[in-house]
């Protein structure tokens, strides 16, 4: 390998971990201005032009506040649980992919951070180490409200991770494969008899792709799911005893989330990079990719935050029953369905 | 290189493993014990099975060891009393579990030798990293097995939701 090898591969690795955290400050902006646009409001319009420095402005000041531990607080599990959250939330991005293999001055860059052959899997076994942070968080507080939250935030995300994992269990049916180029691939084409629609695994797995999206927004502690911080009766659930920067990881970790879940269901069930009928060719074609998978991910953190400010939170029993009875059941529904329509393409 | 990573995760499983036994605070206790499962992910992988690596952790760093947490947790167990309330039979199943471990350890040792497939093995099986293989053995050679370990954890959820029922019922 030469040292241009080493510098392509670092920049996949790298990027994606710098860009991340880099996107999240406009798209606090742009979800205080959405909001503000719902309740019919101006929302954060003083600093700089639109309003645009105000989330640099907030991340300068969560810097320079007093970072407190609580004296009774376990204060080696204090400290690392906010890392462990950002840990969690950066590292899911590196088996995402977000272009084509495309060649370059006769290189072949694949556009993903890792191509690993157990690519879903890998996200599911980072999505459930996060439950990790917000549960440590809870009990090194040593606060009774940080404790229901930590509770209630582990109760909610292991009820959900169920239904989101048979609900990509489908996906992973179809195409054979857990690596998520292969998934990506597979779904590249039209249908032969309705040639204008794309082979995505949102036409024949619409309710996979609905359980999924549900439970995204329970997975990453979002309206109509944070109970695990619902303000009204738990002041701020798991994080309470956190300040400064500390809290700002939670919040950074938050979006971060937001993000990759997007990603997620755009590459799962939407075709991630891959454009209808367009065949990505060298540097343009991959820089084109990429702007469609990021104009997909884009229209779905919307849809998040679109959600959030238009729907009430749920009770936490409700948020349970919805959990069990409703999203699983219908993710093994469509588990068989897609089992079915496998056996059908086999035997044709 | 991966010889390095190896015996790194491999000297972490122990010592965490070891910490989780000693440790006096049960929460500390069970991270230990994730710390110990997530090293044990990475030989896996090192060890050609990234599958395998990846179910070590979803299921138990993921999933069962954040029921123990949870469990800890509204229980609010408190620290391991030093005096220890440790009957002398404990002492005796203790060791004499360990010998037998320790037994199996060392014929295992003996059979296969201390030499193992590394990441760039050339020898190793290379079906050990594909999951349709391990997929394709589960089920059809293994099928049997399969079935009987489900019908066991069915058997262990329907005895936990019967004693749990009865303490209800009081």
């Amino acid at each position: 390998m030469t040292a241009i090898d080493w510098v392509i591969v670092v920049l996949r690795v790298v990027l994606p971990a710098l860009i991340l955290p880099g996107i999240v400050i406009p798209l606090v902006w742009v979800e205080r201005r959405v909001a503000a646009l719902m309740q019919d409001r101006p929302g954060p319009n003083r600093v700089g032009p639109f309003g645009l420095m105000q989330s640099p402005a907030d991340i300068l000041k969560l810097f320079t506040k007093e970072d407190t531990v609580p004296t009774s607080a376990d204060k080696l599990l204090f400290l690392l649980a906010p890392g462990l959250a950002v840990f969690a939330a950066l590292s899911t991005f590196a088996v995402i992919p977000f272009g084509p293999t495309i060649e370059v001055a006769g290189r072949t860059i694949p556009l993903i951070g890792a191509d690993i052959s157990i690519g879903l899997l890998y996200v599911f076994a980072i999505t459930s180490l996060s439950v990790y942070s917000i549960v440590l968080a809870g009990w090194s507080s040593n606060d009774k409200f940080a404790l229901m939250g930590g509770i209630r935030s582990s109760a909610q995300i292991i009820s959900y991770e169920l239904a989101m994992t048979t609900a990509a269990a489908g996906v992973v049916l179809a195409s054979g494969s857990f690596r998520l180029t292969d998934i990506v691939g597979m779904q590249q084409g039209a249908y032969h008899l309705i040639p204008f629609l794309p082979r995505w695994n949102v036409v024949p797995q619409f309710f996979g792709f609905l359980v999924f999206f549900i439970s995204a927004f329970a997975e990453t502690n979002r309206l109509p799911f944070d109970l695990p911080e619902a303000e009204a009766e738990l002041v701020a659930g798991y994080h309470t005893e956190y300040s400064a920067m500390r809290f700002g990881s939670y919040f950074l970790a938050e979006y971060i989330n937001v993000i990759v879940a997007s990603a997620m269901t755009a590459t799962l069930y939407f075709g991630g990079w891959s454009l209808p009928g367009y065949h990505p060719h060298g540097l343009v074609g991959g820089l084109v990719s990429l702007a469609v998978f990021a104009a997909k991910t884009a229209f779905f953190v919307l849809v998040f935050i679109w959600v959030r400010w238009t729907l009430p939170r749920f009770r936490y029993d409700q948020l349970m029953k919805l959990g069990w009875k409703a999203l699983l059941p219908l993710a093994l529904a469509n588990l068989l369905w897609v089992a079915g329509l496998e056996m059908i393409r086999m035997h044709n | 290189m991966e010889r390095l990573f190896f015996d790194a995760a491999a000297l972490l499983a122990i010592l965490f493993a070891g910490l989780m036994v000693v440790g006096k605070d049960p929460v500390k206790s069970v991270l230990a014990l994730v710390v110990s499962f997530f090293a044990l992910a990475v030989t896996y992988v090192l060890l050609l099975a990234p599958f395998i690596a990846g179910l070590q952790v979803i299921v138990y760093a993921g999933a069962i060891l954040v029921l123990f947490l949870f469990v800890l947790m509204l229980l609010n167990v408190g620290r391991e009393r030093p005096d220890g309330a440790r009957r002398p039979i404990q002492t005796v199943l203790g060791s004499l579990a360990v010998l037998v471990f320790a037994g199996l350890l060392l014929g295992m040792l003996r059979a296969t030798g201390t030499r193992v497939p590394i990441l760039t093995d050339a020898a190793a099986p290379a079906a050990l990293a594909d999951p349709a293989a391990i997929a394709r053995l589960l089920f059809s050679d293994y099928l049997l097995h399969f079935e009987a370990v489900s019908v066991l954890l069915l058997a262990a959820l329907v005895g936990a939701f019967v004693l749990a029922r009865r303490e209800e019922a009081r």
